[in-house]
This record gives structure tokens, sequence and C-alpha cells, in this order.
């Protein structure tokens, strides 16, 4: 919500934004307003005076500074009275006597009207490089990269910037921020970095996403304040975190693992960890002194690193919406270095089979392993570390547990793959992509397995339906994989990408790609390596070390047209339950995606229709996304393409050609 | 009636705002544009811009996280 207010402005109206800076309307109407310590991606601080105005709020007049003035109710603003033109000179001579050769301060005394200053003292600084106290660094330190590093000390005329104790604080990360803000050249990076080809280059583009973290992110993903955890709540609000198996998309407990919670509970340190020191996002989360109940730690307090969404979303998809049963398990699986989405996935996967009875007590060693079971999952990871128990059969995952129980349990083999959330031997990531199809494509097709982190295409496809067709769908499934694949190439984050994204981005033609930010890491290689790179050039790294991947999984075994298909539970409803529980969503779809009236019809038609109709739909989609990758029908390279990528060497292409040979 | 996302379709009300929309689609989520006939509205306008009938509305989520 917010509201318009009508200020006067020099005689002239303007329309405002209740709370925005007066400053910012001045800017608007062109008004010049003389300005030091004012910065466009700082908080303003009022405290260089420059740009002190004259108003009259309710009959009184006084003077304020604009820059931090929030405009709050209808006022009248001179800025140009005898009273303030007398303020200005006065501030210009005093800071023109202490600092005479500084270029900002000669240029705004100008403004001012002021060339010479009677105010030359004992204190006065010949340096054209002085420091000026305008703060930017000391701001630019606390707001961009979070280290505080650099403050005020001494009072009067001996206040200066400093590091602590007056001395080289060896927790400076040399981000080079403050210098980068500071008017007057006062502060020199004396670094000798990896000898990047053009450094302003990469300084820039740095910059940029430091300021948009520190003016942006507050508003939009809140990464600085709770991290990935945010994404529970979204996930829970589009029915897309995965409950109970993949179930279900939300539950009404998801509040007990959601951000909310997991801020005002656990979380007591907000800042960058091992992960890249002085990253400005810093979405990595600590937890101190977090009380261990269970395992060779319990009773010892300890620090949790996290928890990420990932590892919050398993804990609802084993149905365990228990805060602390969250907190204990992120623990222990980077204790034992055991990866929490494989841990979750083969949970859930574990409890709905022990649910539905394809698996009891007898063959558990005795646990009771419902959804919920919070203290046997706790167990059974203690057992996996100590390669014990059921818990080490449940280390094997998925693919390993659906082999043995339908070989030696005679358990019922369709069902288990159809719940059993892996592709290729890796269990799949915490979302539901029941209704997104292309999500399924982005998961199933990806050579790693399952992973998101290839294609995250379910807002686009189910949300804003910005993927009508197959073509659109295979393109994004190109384009998206290629994109992500070099962010790995680099050694790069993915985060600053689109976990933060510049207001001009409703500009752009295609949101999704968030081009100004592609551009951004585009300079930051040129001006690492000294090589411009755009669009193509991206796709053509990408696609290369792609398609050697995909022939790796040639080799391995999972690298088939088969291998590339998701377990029905993440495409539709396996069970009655699923169906029912959102049944109007699929009754709606039978009529008005398939043209079937589903009046009349019992569940299980419903069902049986809608699963081939969706199977049928991804088969075809496959056919697309192949083609548009340059693959045969049943996903292998064709050495044409290979030869276009420049990769066709003669052991890759012999791998290509047999594999193609057994094909058709 | 008017369409959200060339997709969903919502009765239409008279007087019916940008926020209404948001709020009938159930869309809380804070990387949004929306285009209103292919026209951006900023988040200020959102309780302010009366959308008319047949209009075709689109809230572009963009993605975040993973
Ligand atoms: S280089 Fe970065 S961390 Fe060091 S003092 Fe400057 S802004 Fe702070
Ligand atoms: S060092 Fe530069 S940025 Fe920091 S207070 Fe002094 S003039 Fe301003
Ligand atoms: S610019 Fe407003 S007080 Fe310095």
């Amino acid at each position: 919500m917010s509201s318009k207010i009508k200020i006067t402005i020099n005689n002239k109206e303007i329309e405002v934004k209740k709370d925005s800076f007066l400053l910012d309307a001045l800017r608007e109407l062109k008004i010049p307003v003389p300005t030091l310590c004012d910065h466009k991606d700082l908080t303003p601080t009022g405290s260089c005076r420059f740009c002190l105005v004259e108003i009259e709020s309710r009959g009184k007049k006084k003077c304020v500074t604009s820059c931090n003035y929030p405009v709050r109710n209808e006022i009248v603003v001179h800025t140009n009275s005898d009273r303030i033109k007398k303020h200005r000179k006065m501030l210009a001579e005093m800071y023109l006597g202490r600092y005479p050769n500084v270029k900002v301060i000669k240029e705004i005394a100008m403004v001012c009207g002021v060339t010479e200053s009677r105010f030359k003292s004992e204190i006065t600084d010949e340096n054209p490089n002085a420091c000026v106290l305008c703060g930017h660094c000391v701001r630019a330190c606390h707001e961009f990269t979070q280290e505080d590093i650099l403050d005020f000390a001494g009072r009067g005329i001996n206040r200066h910037m400093t590091m602590p104790f007056g001395e080289v604080d060896r927790h400076c990360i040399g981000c080079t921020s403050c210098a980068h803000v500071c008017p007057t050249g006062a502060i020199e990076i004396i670094d000798d970095l990896n000898h990047p080809n053009d450094p302003d280059m990469i300084k820039n583009g740095g910059m940029e996403i430091n300021a948009e973290m520190a003016t942006l992110d507050k508003d939009q993903c809140r990464m600085r304040e709770v991290g990935t955890a945010n994404i529970v709540d979204v996930m829970n609000a589009y029915d897309l975190l995965p409950v109970r198996n993949y179930r279900f998309g939300c539950d009404d407990e998801t509040p007990n693992i959601g951000s909310k919670t997991l801020k005002a509970k656990y979380i007591t340190q907000k800042v960058n960890d091992a992960c890249w020191k002085g990253c400005s996002m810093a979405c990595a989360k600590a937890v101190d002194n977090f009380l261990l109940r269970t395992g060779p730690y319990a009773g010892d307090r300890v620090l949790v690193d996290g928890p990420e969404y990932e590892t919050a979303a398993g804990a609802a998809n084993m149905g365990c919406f228990d805060s602390d049963f969250l907190m204990e398990y992120n623990f222990y699986c980077d204790t034992y270095g055991v990866d929490t989405i494989s841990f979750a996935t083969t949970m859930a996967f574990v409890m709905e089979s022990f649910e539905a009875g394809q698996i009891t007590v007898k063959h558990t060693g005795g646990m009771e392993l419902n959804f919920g079971a919070i203290d046997e999952s706790l167990e059974l990871l203690h057992q996996m570390s100590r390669g014990e128990g059921f818990g080490k059969e449940v280390g094997n995952g998925i693919r390993w547990l659906q082999n043995k129980w339908i070989k030696e349990y005679g358990a019922d083999e369709k069902f288990l793959m159809d719940i059993g959330m892996q592709v290729k031997g890796l269990e799949v990531s915490e979302y539901v992509s029941k209704e997104s199809i292309a999500q399924q494509a982005g998961y199933a097709m990806a050579n790693k397995g399952p992973q998101h982190d290839e294609a995250w295409l379910i807002f686009m496809d189910m949300v804003n339906n910005e993927l009508p067709t197959d073509e659109a769908k295979a393109e994004a499934l190109y384009y998206f994989p290629m994109w992500r694949t070099w962010f790995g190439l680099h050694g790069l984050c993915k985060l600053p990408w689109n976990d933060v994204v510049p207001t001009s981005n409703k500009d752009e033609k295609n949101t999704a790609k968030v081009l100004g930010h592609v551009r951004n890491y585009f300079r930051l290689f040129e001006g690492m390596t000294g090589k411009t790179l755009d669009e193509k050039g991206m796709l053509a790294q990408s696609e290369r070390v792609y398609n050697l991947q995909r022939v790796m999984n040639i080799l391995l075994g999972f690298g088939e047209r088969k291998d590339d298909i998701m377990p029905y539970r993440g495409v539709g409803p396996v069970t009655v339950v699923e169906y029912e529980s959102r049944k109007e969503r699929y009754d709606t779809n039978l009529k008005e995606v398939i043209g079937i009236d589903p009046e009349g019809k019992s569940i299980e038609e419903k069902m049986k229709i809608i699963r081939e109709y969706r199977e049928n739909a991804y088969s075809n989609l496959m056919d697309v996304v192949y083609r548009r990758k340059g693959w045969t029908k049943n996903g292998t390279p064709t050495p044409e393409h290979l030869k276009k990528l420049g990769i066709d060497l003669p052991e890759i292409l012999k791998i290509v050609e047999e594999r193609i040979s057994t094909e058709k | 009636m008017i369409i959200v996302n060339g997709r969903n379709k919502l009765e239409w009300v008279e007087g019916m705002t940008v926020q209404d929309v948001m709020d009938k689609m159930g869309y809380d989520y804070s990387l949004i544009t929306v285009t209103v006939n292919n026209e951006i509205v900023s988040e200020d306008e959102y309780d302010s811009y009366k959308v008319a009938d047949a209009s075709d509305v689109k809230a572009i989520h963009l993605c975040h996280g993973g």
C-alpha cells in the first residue's frame, strides 16, 4: 500500500510517494541542490548539510536536510531562499577552508557561489585527496558487504575515518567498495588480486550487484535476512512444496519450518560463510548454540550451518514439520557428509512404502517408519553413518532399495517405480513438478540427474504460461541448462543472476533471462580474461561441455531416452488420495485440456486418462527437445552436431556412432 | 471476464484493481512483473490501477532460488 502526497516546491506542485525522500522530488523536478554525503545506493545520513532546504509544514517554517527528509504530509518547500543561500555559502567556505584542494569540494563551493574561503587555519588539509568525512565508505562497507570494517573515530576537528584501533584490519576482504564510492580518492586499495585483464570492469560490475543487494533485496527475496529459506513460504503458497513424498504441495504445518520461525527461533548469523567471503548477497545463515538431542554429540551445543531451502523442504517431504528436527538432521547430514536432499527424498520414499505395506517392521529393523517419524529418521541417519542396520540400506538410495525390495521382498514393482523419486539413480530435489511438464523435463533430462539447477521452469510454465508450445518449452530447455552449465564452467555462483533482479528488468523483452545480469556476467568474464563474450559465445562454451557430459552418461549407462523420464509421482497423481486432494484441478484439466467430461467417471478411470495424456505429451516434448539439442530420438548427440561444436574427437565419435548403430 | 496469464479466467467486477486480481489469484510472490494489456503496472499502482473488463492481465513470476 502506498499513497501519494502533493507538495509544492518553489511554487511548482508535484505528487510524491509517501515516505520518499524530499531530495528525490527535487531531482525529479531538476532543481539543483548541492550534495556531498548523499549517494544513490546508500542510506542517506544527512551529515554534510549541503542539501538543506526550507520547508513550511502545518504552518511552521524550518530547515531540513532534504536527502534524508521523508515526505509524510503536504509541505511547501523553498530551495533558494535567502536563508538557505546564506547557509550554503557559509558551509562551502568552511569546507573549502579545510579542504582547499579537493576537487569535489571546489565544485560544490562553486555551485554555492564560493571560490575563496575566509577560514584557513591549522586544520587546513592541502591534500587534494583528503578525506572529507562524507561517510560513503563507512556505509558501503556496512551496506554493500556487511563487513563493518570502517567507522569514524574522534570528535569535532579530530573526527576521522579509520579501521578498528587505527590498524589495518585483517578482516577487511579487499572488496574495494569503500574506494569505489569515495568521492575524493582518499582510499587507495593496494592489492595484488589475480591479475585480471581489466580490474575496473570487474569492479564496476560487482558494485552494481552490491548496490542492488543493499537497496533491492529487502523487498525482493530477502536473501540477506533469511537466505534461501524464504522459498519455503513461497513454494507452500503456490502448492509446490513437496509434502509426504511429493504427494501434496502444501501443508497447514509449513509455518513450523518456514522462514519466520527459522528467523525468530534460530538464525543468529547472517553473514557470508566460507562460500565466498565478502559476498554481498550472503545467503548463507548459521544457527549458534543449538542443543543436540541424539547421536554421538547428544547434549552438546553446536553451530548449524544452514538451513537452506532444500533442507527445510526435505523435512516437509518426510512429513516432519518440526523445526528442532530440521536443525538436527541438517547438522548431522553435514557432519556425516550426507546430502540432505538425497536423505530426505529417500526417507520420504521409505515412509510411503512403509505406510503402503510394501515393507514392514521386519525389514526396517523393527522401526515404525510412518511419515513424521522424527526419532526414527534421526536414528537411521546415525545408523547410516556407522554403516549398520536398515540405515545402511537406506544410505544406498532409492534405486538400490527399489531393486532389493522388488527382487527380494516381492514388492509391487509398478508402485515402487512410480513413487520412488529418482532419475538416473539420483534423488529428485525438493519441488513438486506435477503441473509443469517443462519442469518434469528440466529434472528428468538433466545430465547429472534430477537437480533443478539445470532448468527451473515451474513459474515460467505453470504460473506464467510463457511456454505454451513444445517449441517454446524446448527452447527454454535448451537455453537455461546451457546458461546454468556456464556458471559451473567458470566456478561462478548462480544466485546473483536472478535472486536479485534489477528494476530495469521489467522493460526487458525476456524477463526470465534477467539479461541485465547476464550482461554483467559477460563483463566479468571479459574483465578477467580480456575476451569479449556474448550469448552465442556463452552457448558455444557450454554446449561443448554439455555434450561431453551426455557422452559420459552414455558410457556410464544413463544416456538414453528411457533414462530421461520422470517417475510418475512427479508427473501426476499416483494414488487416489492425491487425486482427491486436488480434485477440482484434475477435473478441470480433464475437461479443458484433455477434452473429456469427468462426470460419471471413477477416480481410477480419470487417473488413467490423465496418465496416458501426460505421458504422451511428455514423450512428444522429448522429441522436440532432443531435436533442439542436436540429438537423436534416443537422446544421443549426432556426429554432425559434435562436429559443429568442434568436439568430434575420434574416441567420442566412436561412442556415439556405436550407440546410434543400435538405435531404431 | 478478464484473462490472467493467457489462461486463467477471472470474473470482472466494477472497480477491480490490479491488487484485487493478485489477491484473487493468490499471487503474493515478491518478484512479479504485472502488465495490463501490455502496459507495465508498477507495484505502487497495484491498488489504484483499475482493470477494465476483458483486459489481458499478465503477472509474470520470475524464478529465484535453486
Ligand atoms: S575493502 Fe571492503 S571490506 Fe575492506 S574496508 Fe573497504 S568496503 Fe570494507
Ligand atoms: S574516505 Fe572517502 S568515502 Fe570515506 S569518509 Fe573520507 S571522503 Fe568519504
Ligand atoms: S547530502 Fe544531505 S546532508 Fe549531505
